[in-house]
């Protein structure tokens, strides 16, 4: 982290610095240090396995037969591995093809990744660089709704959704995320972007750019961090979504991935726990790819919005 | 952008057009519909994707049939459907038609959020008189049953011959049954079992009440057995758990969600006979067969069928004819059930039944019905609000005796004294 480092260093012109005695890491013997890497290394794998073994098994049961899963087998690998349960899965459920299914949990995850990026980010920059009649008042009520419980608002969104005609589309899960509802977001862009230093846009004023101005040329590159941290996070609680879905969804061929999921395992019938957990793999593909494609930015996101400007 | 004044006004006109909507809910006159012009209703079911591929084909029946009426079919799995009411239901916009569950029926019921079916025309003439009462509450038809469920003990024929065991013939005191299972045990060295623990069950509880002549509540909604009938009941296994002839619950846990008789480490269950195509499935089991519960008066074996769902439509729904006339063809039309066959249960009305043809396992279940028709008595008025949470309880606290971490005396002071505190606050 060379970042950490640049406010230590010693200001030119100053007093000379007292040099304090130091941790010198190079004065532990070679065999020490080995020997601690080693320690560290047992240990951090068998974390590592004790935290990965349920996804373990959730890949090794896709390949096995529904009567193999749970119950006595308590192998992890059965010797009558076959693809037979992704073929099942993807058939789909009821006539509804599971490619629709994942199509339609993608739609949602992008609507609420680009409606929340647009909406924060300029909420925050109100918030945070506007000053108006009432803004610590209604900043207060944001962070009050969010500490709301989710399932105190359910009957009354539902109500006015169901009076709106609104049930049964996307509107109602999506219009949230347009009108910056989700106030951790906006939060987590205002506390960015009061760490960014204010002498760039009393500048860029200077120069005669406006709200907009400011707003799109200084403050959206300098958030990349926050926003990038924004859509990791706002695509997987989409994507991971059950209940919005299930109580504004009514057309099975609209239902996004959690609710098709269910629907393999039935309490009053058979349940298929082979295609149900197949199904899971493939649902858990989109993330772990948008994961690994933008974890290196989550780290920056988070590092960073530890710095003081 | 968007200037103070426009917000303004699309507020208001938002606001406006909300009020002309919510005018279109208010109840209107009973529409009938048109081949040209067919009117639309909703139905909502639970279930799985063979469930939805069956409903379907009957939906598509229906329409041909019924040209005036389309039918709009959803589906959601079982837990997801009661969350998805309860929201609907608050927010005045439950479904036409609805598969539904008995435990619910009283609680919507009550909240007259269900049409009378008796105010509409639905031909019951098939039914079995024994069967409606439970569809009704206080004289009011809620729900008619699609198809019934009885009660029964499983078993895994093949599991009891390479034992060396014999086939129960389904004539059996308490005390055959548990020298059965006692003997299943003994010869399952250690990894086969009799079965769970069959006091745990609280059907299988309320059919022995029922034996003895007492009902499990009183009409007003009360516990109709005391704490000493239920004493009596827990003690009945106590000489079987921590023997090998009942699995114990620290091997039932360790194998859910599957049950211990669909992991074949049991040989035998007691439960609903339209389990048997999960359990054929869990199992891998070629064949498995059910016999009557054990009874110590062979008169009376408690038996009954209880309507494993009912169709029942919405207080709301402002297209009540057509409403009725999609349940009576979905519970009485032979072709329906030919469609379905057993996976909704038996099916109820005469009429559908006889015009379906039963084969293999649907046969087993069929028959086993219509075996235990002359000891069949009226099926109990739909459970108390909270019976889920009183069943859920009696599970809870009797695999806490199986564990034995309670005694019988405290376990049943536990259990009513929760199923008086609930009774009082439904009250």
């Amino acid at each position: 982290m060379t970042t950490m480092a640049t406010p230590t260093q010693p200001k030119a012109g100053g007093t000379a610095p007292v040099q304090a005695p130091e941790y010198n890491p190079k004065s532990e013997s070679v065999g020490a240090k080995r020997a601690k890497s080693v320690i560290f290394h047992i240990v951090a794998l068998a974390l590592t396995a004790v935290v990965l073994y349920p996804a373990l098994w959730m890949v090794a049961s896709s390949f096995k037969p529904n009567a193999e899963i749970g119950g006595t087998n308590t192998s992890l690998w059965s010797s009558n591995f076959s693809f037979d349960n992704f073929t099942t899965a993807m058939e789909g459920i009821g006539g509804v093809s599971t490619l629709q299914f994942f199509t339609n949990s993608l739609v949602l995850a992008i609507g609420a990744v680009v409606g929340t990026i647009l909406s924060a980010s300029v909420s925050a920059y109100a918030f945070a660089r506007i000053k108006f009649p009432g803004r610590s008042a209604l900043f207060g009520m944001m962070i009050a709704t969010l500490l709301l419980p989710f399932h105190v608002v359910i009957i009354p969104q539902y109500i006015i959704f169901q009076q709106l005609g609104l049930v049964d589309t996307y509107i109602p899960l999506l219009i949230g995320k347009f009108l910056a509802a989700d106030a951790f977001f906006v939060f987590l862009m205002v506390q960015f972007m009061r760490n960014l230093p204010a002498e760039l846009d009393e500048a860029a004023r200077i120069d005669g750019a406006g709200h907009v101005r400011i707003f799109t040329s200084i403050m959206l590159p300098l958030m990349k961090p926050a926003l990038i941290s924004t859509s990791i996070f706002s695509f997987i609680w989409s994507w991971n979504d059950f209940l919005g879905p299930l109580l504004y969804l009514n057309t099975p061929e609209k239902y996004p991935l959690p609710l098709a999921l269910r629907l393999f395992v039935d309490q009053t019938q058979s349940s298929d726990y082979g295609a149900m957990i197949a199904m899971s793999v493939l649902a858990l593909l989109p993330v772990l790819i948008f994961f690994l494609v933008f974890q290196r930015y989550i780290v920056e996101g988070v590092s960073t919005q530890g710095l003081k400007g | 952008m968007i200037s103070r004044r426009n917000f303004l006004t699309t507020v208001a006109l938002g606001t406006a057009s909300a009020a002309a909507l919510a005018a279109c809910g208010s109840p209107a006159p009973a529409q009938t519909g048109s081949a040209a012009n067919p009117v639309t209703i909703n139905y909502t079911w639970w279930g799985n994707d063979d469930r939805a591929t069956r409903t379907r084909k009957a939906i598509a029946l229906f329409e041909s049939k019924n040209p005036d009426i389309k039918v709009n079919g959803n589906f959601t799995d079982f837990a997801g459907y009661w969350q998805k009411r309860a929201t609907e239901a608050a927010g005045g916009g439950l479904p036409d038609v609805m598969q539904w569950d008995l435990s619910y029926l009283r609680d919507y019921g009550q909240r007259n959020q269900l049409l009378d079916l008796g105010t509409v025309k639905i031909d019951t003439s098939g039914f079995d008189k024994s069967l409606l009462p439970s569809g009704q509450i206080k004289g009011k038809t809620y729900g008619i049953p699609t198809s019934t469920n009885a009660f029964a003990v499983y078993y895994d024929p093949a599991k009891l011959k390479s034992l060396g065991v014999s086939e129960p013939d389904g004539s059996w005191t308490y005390d055959e049954y548990k020298s059965w299972l006692k003997e299943v045990g003994a010869k399952g060295n250690g990894t086969i079992f009799g079965s769970t623990d069959f006091t745990g069950i609280w059907w299988q509880f309320n059919i022995w009440l029922r034996q003895n002549n007492i009902e499990a509540f009183t009409e007003d909604g009360k516990l109709g057995f005391s704490k000493d009938d239920l004493k009596t009941w827990w003690n009945m296994a106590s000489d079987l758990r921590g023997t090998p002839a009942l699995v114990s619950e620290e091997r039932a846990t360790q194998l859910a969600p599957k049950s211990p008789f669909g992991s074949n480490v049991t040989v035998a269950e007691n439960t609903w006979d339209n389990f048997m195509a999960g359990y054929l499935a869990d199992s891998g089991a070629k064949e498995l067969k059910i016999v009557p519960v054990p009874s110590d008066d062979p008169d009376n074996l408690g038996l009954f069928l209880k309507p494993s769902m009912l169709m029942v439509a919405s207080a709301k729904t402002k297209f009540k004819d057509a409403s009725a006339r999609f349940i009576d063809f979905m519970i009485n039309d032979p072709e329906v059930g030919q469609i379905f066959k057993t996976s909704r249960g038996v099916p109820a009305s005469k009429t559908q039944r006889d015009g379906t043809t039963f084969e293999g396992t649907d046969k087993i279940v069929v028959d086993y019905e219509k075996s235990i028709e002359k000891y069949l008595k009226d099926a109990p008025e739909p459970p108390i609000v909270g019976f889920g949470t009183l069943e859920a309880s009696f599970k809870r606290i009797s695999s806490d005796l199986n564990f034995g971490k309670l005694t019988v005396d405290s376990a049943a002071d536990a259990w009513f004294k929760e199923a008086e505190d609930l009774i009082k606050q439904n009250a």
